[in-house]
């Protein structure tokens, strides 16, 4: 059996973009700040579509943003 | 708190606020046996209480549109959690006179209507608690 886990750089990435907030952020995708604290926290897996706006406001490719990692064991 | 954990609040207050003004007057027109035109004009009083509150109820719906992907995902687990218990409840209000009464023996016509309030306030109880039980353990997680 292996688990499945989706992580990512959002965090990293609004700090990079001049300190972006969650709430500005989340403005910028038409989300909730919860969702972003829940995306951030690997709580929650986003659509493809709010996935993709989330990479086109960094203005990186989804790949820099999200990361699937299958955990054998 | 967020919009999705409101909409769970205020929902919870207009189901409650609705119940408490329907089941006296359930209790009421049962408990007088009330025919004709007095069943009539107690039954409008009825309805005069509870369908601005059943009105509120259904603008709500708007509300929720504004939700987003997550907080629709929360609404449908709350909404699959909420059929259940209304099902676990219409279950157990339909069998449990069943085994205790027996089968050949008879129940009040009034726990009828009883049961219809009883069964909607189970549904959103179930609902509005499952939204915000979810809000709060993401929120725990999240810190």
């Amino acid at each position: 059996m292996g688990s499945n886990r989706l992580s990512n750089n959002l965090r990293r990435l609004r700090f990079e973009n001049g300190q972006m907030t969650q709430q500005q952020l989340a403005d910028k995708v038409s989300v909730t700040r919860q969702t972003i604290i829940a995306i951030e926290a690997g709580k929650y897996a986003p659509s493809l579509p709010l996935a993709f706006k989330l990479a086109h406001t960094f203005g990186v490719s989804i790949e820099d943003v999200f990361q699937y990692e299958n955990e054998q064991s | 708190m967020s919009r999705l954990q409101k909409a769970a609040w205020f929902n919870l207050a207009m189901i409650t606020i609705c119940i408490i003004i329907s089941i006296p007057c359930i209790f009421f027109l049962a408990r007088e046996n009330a025919k004709g035109i007095e069943y009539l004009l107690t039954c409008f009083v009825m309805a005069c209480l509870v369908s601005p509150v059943a009105y509120v109820l259904l603008k709500k719906k708007s509300f929720e549109t504004g939700f987003d992907e997550r907080e629709k995902m929360i609404n449908r687990r709350a909404f699959t959690i909420s059929a259940l218990c209304l099902i676990i409840f219409l279950a157990c209000v339909c069998t449990i006179p069943f085994f205790v009464l027996g089968g050949q023996n008879v129940i009040k016509v009034y726990y009828l209507p009883l049961i219809f309030f009883c069964s909607i306030f189970t549904a959103q109880f179930a609902h509005s608690t499952a939204i915000l039980i979810q809000c709060t353990l993401e929120e725990e997680d999240g810190q």
